[in-house]
């Protein structure tokens, strides 16, 4: 204590500033990390906490056996975890499922990583609030995330993300702090597990999560080892299919393109193969660049770009099909409108062409997992749901054109409207992505 | 459809793969682009205006967003490298070292006559006890900005633990008169205090209370040390006082913590030392704590100081002093002699030549012991643990006038200096028959 310019933590620096060694906890070897996340359903709140301690903590408590630093943990989570429900304290009960590890850390020395899942009965919660005060006056990263529920509709005023992967490795940018997070405040209505909530990086933009983050929940099951593989490639193919009607997956633009150049039944199943194919390229070499570059440039910067790009290629494709429209009507040159295969594995590439975020964050949480195979097969089911239902939407569209009979001038409108419906669709999406990079 | 026929090409994988990377390129290009763009904007970063009043976390975030802004502009990346440096100094999160190393390597990537950045760079050196890296950066940075006074604290605090006390003075001189702060104050004081003259060194810390300033760590930091002067002569109330203050300054300060435990009963002592260890245990907390157990008859915890030690190899880090004297106090001395030997190769203080002389004294080289002790005095130091040393080592050296001298003068200056060591000076003083 007797150097004034230099400072109380002079150990602490040498631990962490002159360590090259990779084994070092990110977050130095004092830290208490933990996370909850944090699910309101219309009848139930379910937290998990997940603790993360580096090595000096896990030290101090080398005289307890495993059970022993677990009945702690709990104490500790039950004493200043506190759950609100429309004012009043609920208490949170522990749920089966309570997990402990001693993962290695630097110097022969252990970390502790502990999960605990609890659970709390309420009906119908209109005001759900989460105050964190474990561990106070502990460094580390604290963080509580929202997680969509079920029958519920969630404004949350905490990010959705987790970027720590549930606290197995932390953002190493020198450009951003760990985060602090201890107090979430989440307005409920009934609803279909919508979750509405802050983007991860900060910023003030909100985001809007369809079913929540449900393929790469599932993947993060799947990793934990519980349950079986089919299932999974079963959700996966599912989630895809659900996937496929979202809104900005090109199905409209499939449709217009097939009542345009009126496609058949070959054509359609040609165009779901081309879209499975051309969204698990996009989701690999999406992923390999985002590895790459991951150093450099954060995936959700790179979003907007590639939002952009695809909005901008859509608008070129659309008017150079209607060019082609307005060119043959004034020449009166009526070819036959077949379709060539190739035409249609051109729609769609540029259909399955970017790769959704739920499939990224699937492949890159793989890849952080070890589990690169499981991610890269989840990914190509995925697709193949997502194709599966373009195809039978396509399919229908073809079915429907045969059935219903058009008048000349509808039929020889159509092609035209078809690919408005491109152009429009292209600008709608190169108009939404503009505001994001500039 | 000719035309689209023709644009599509033979094979359709191979056409999809590369439409695919065509938009990755474009986008990945136009992402390098308008970053350039970017930086190509005048520089806001002078202009950016960020109160001094305000927290850390807040500063922190503002220089975040005006480094994403100003990718290329250096001093943005010194004004954030500066509040992570603050940031450790408040919680002793020591992961934000790593980032304001980041940063300033950065900034220096940028702009390698960057004084800022080379101060930061040096004070990080100073953090990791690499003094004669310290010096050179701090050198270089004083080179580059002779009016600023930063870049001279760097070169005085390294000059003090390399042992080079005249061209300390010196420098020191240059920075009071550069700029007469809480900063130079405070250096003013532990300059003194080496030296014996404690109530001039009382006298320039509450010159740099008074400056204050800063953020307010920085005002409960030098009030924490005016108190430990304080109970360097045995001040005891005027410490509380200065402790106390430093909490109100800065509520939940940890060094102000485990000063007010030096001078609080005994459980009450335990109980703040517990508290101090349990938000940050650095080793220094520890072994206070474990001297309180021992002194209280209970069984003292020290794992957890041997398991730093471990760390500390396992990064390959010089050692330090304390953790020789640790070694020397409640482990093994030829391992203590060992560390001290090292310490004082690479920063041959007074604060080494005190740990190298108590190591050997425990290794039971006491002759040697006192050489090295009158080493660690010989700048008229009076600090009542380097006396203690001094003392005990003399008679154990069978010095038994000389050690009178040094034990009755450490007890003098603060009879309760330590709770496990000054009762046994009082007992060694008894048995030499004072």
């Amino acid at each position: 204590m007797r150097r004034p310019a230099l400072l109380f933590a002079l150990v602490a620096a040498a631990l962490v500033v002159a360590a090259p060694s990779a084994s070092a906890h990110p977050l130095g070897n004092f830290s208490i990390n933990h996370l909850d996340r944090l699910k309101v359903s219309s009848d139930r709140v379910d937290v998990v906490y997940i603790l993360d301690q580096a090595e000096i903590p896990t030290f101090q408590e080398r005289g307890f056996s495993s059970a022993q630093v677990l009945t702690r943990k709990r104490a500790e989570v039950s004493r200043r975890l506190e759950l609100r429900v429309d004012g009043r304290v609920v208490p949170l009960a522990f749920a089966p499922g309570a997990q402990i590890s001693y993962p290695p850390g630097q110097g022969g020395l252990k970390l502790t990583r502990v999960v605990l899942p609890l659970t709390a009965r309420v009906a119908h919660p209109r005001v759900v609030s989460l105050r964190d005060g474990t561990f106070p006056g502990r460094v580390g990263w604290k963080a509580i995330v929202a997680q969509p529920g079920s029958g519920t509709n969630v404004h949350s005023n905490v990010a959705a993300s987790d970027p720590t992967n549930g606290l197995r490795s932390y953002p190493k940018s020198s450009l951003s702090s760990p985060l602090d997070v201890r107090d979430a405040a989440l307005s409920v209505k009934p609803g279909d597990g919508q979750l509405t909530a802050p983007r991860g990086d900060g910023r003030v933009a909100t985001t809007h999560n369809r079913s929540g983050d449900g393929f790469a929940g599932v993947f993060a099951d799947a990793a934990a080892g519980k349950g079986v593989l089919v299932f999974f490639l079963l959700a996966a193919f599912g989630w895809g299919a659900v996937h496929a009607l979202s809104p900005g997956h090109g199905k409209t633009m499939v449709a217009a393109y097939l009542v345009g150049t009126r496609g058949t039944a070959r054509h359609a199943v040609a165009l779901g193969a081309t879209v499975t194919v051309t969204h698990t390229i996009g989701v690999f070499a999406l992923g390999v660049v985002t590895l790459l570059l991951s150093a450099l440039i954060l995936p959700e910067q790179l979003y907007p770009w590639l939002n952009l790009v695809s909005g901008l290629m859509v608008v070129v494709i659309g008017a150079t099909v209607l060019r082609k429209r307005v060119h043959q009507h004034h020449d009166h040159h009526h070819h036959h409108h077949d379709l060539t295969t190739k035409g249609v594995v051109a729609m769609g590439a540029s259909a399955g062409l970017i790769p959704c975020p739920s499939a990224l964050v699937v492949l890159l949480g793989a890849v952080a997992q070890h589990q690169v195979a499981l991610g890269l097969l989840m990914i190509v089911v995925f697709s193949l749901g997502l194709a599966g239902t373009l195809t039978a939407l396509g399919l229908i569209v073809v079915y429907a054109q045969g059935h219903v009979h058009f008048s000349s001038r509808l039929a020889t409108a159509l092609p035209a409207i078809s690919a408005l419906v491109i152009v429009s669709a292209g600008l709608v999406l190169t108009v939404q992505a503009v505001p994001k990079v500039v | 459809m000719h035309q689209l026929r023709s644009h599509i090409g033979e094979g359709p994988l191979l056409r999809a793969l590369a439409v695919t990377l065509a938009v990755f390129a474009a986008a990945l290009g136009t992402f390098v682009l308008v970053n350039q763009r970017g930086s190509d904007a005048p520089s806001a970063a002078g202009g950016v205006s960020v109160p001094p009043s305000a927290s850390t976390d807040t500063r922190i975030a503002s220089y975040q967003q005006l480094v994403r802004s100003h990718p290329s502009d250096s001093r943005g990346y010194d004004f954030l490298g500066d509040a992570y440096m603050q940031k450790v100094r408040e919680t002793g999160d020591a992961s934000f070292y790593k980032r304001a190393d980041g940063v300033y390597t950065k900034a220096l990537q940028l702009n390698p006559r960057d004084p800022a950045a080379v101060t930061g760079a040096g004070t990080l050196a100073l953090a990791r006890h690499d003094f004669s890296a310290a010096l050179g950066y701090g050198q270089r940075a004083r080179e580059l900005a002779p009016f600023s006074f930063q870049p001279v604290g760097v070169v005085v605090d390294a000059q003090v633990e390399l042992g080079r006390y005249q061209d300390a003075r010196r420098s020191l001189q240059q920075m009071i008169d550069l700029r007469p702060n809480l900063s130079s104050y405070a250096r003013v004081s532990y300059f003194r205090e080496l030296h014996g003259d404690l109530s001039g060194a009382i006298d320039a810390m509450k010159l740099a209370v008074s400056a204050g300033g800063g953020a307010a760590e920085n005002v409960a930091y030098v009030q924490t040390l005016l108190g430990n002067l304080y109970f360097a002569v045995g001040r005891r109330a005027d410490a509380r006082e200065a402790y106390r203050t430093a909490l109100e300054t800065f509520p939940g300060y940890v060094p102000a913590t485990a000063g007010l435990a030096t001078v609080s009963r005994r459980a009450r002592a335990l109980r703040l030392y517990r508290s101090a260890v349990a938000r940050l245990p650095l080793p220094q907390y520890v072994i206070a704590l474990g001297e309180l157990q021992q002194a209280a008859g209970k069984r003292p915890d020290y794992a957890l100081v041997r398991a730093e030690e471990r760390l500390l190899q396992a990064s390959g880090v010089n050692t330090d002093v304390d953790l020789a004297l640790f070694e020397a106090n409640h482990g093994s001395p030829a391992r203590a002699v060992s560390l001290a030997k090292r310490a004082w190769a690479a920063a041959p203080s007074v604060r080494s030549a005190d740990a190298l002389g108590w190591a050997l004294t425990s290794a039971g080289r006491p002759g040697q012991g006192l050489h090295w002790a009158r080493r660690g005095l010989a700048l008229g130091s009076r600090d009542p643990l380097f006396l203690y040393h001094a003392g005990m080592s003399a008679k154990a050296a069978g010095r038994a006038a000389v050690a009178r001298a040094y034990l009755s003068e450490s007890l003098a200056l603060n009879p309760r200096f330590s709770p496990l060591y000054a009762p046994r000076a009082e007992r060694t003083l008894k048995e030499l028959g004072a």
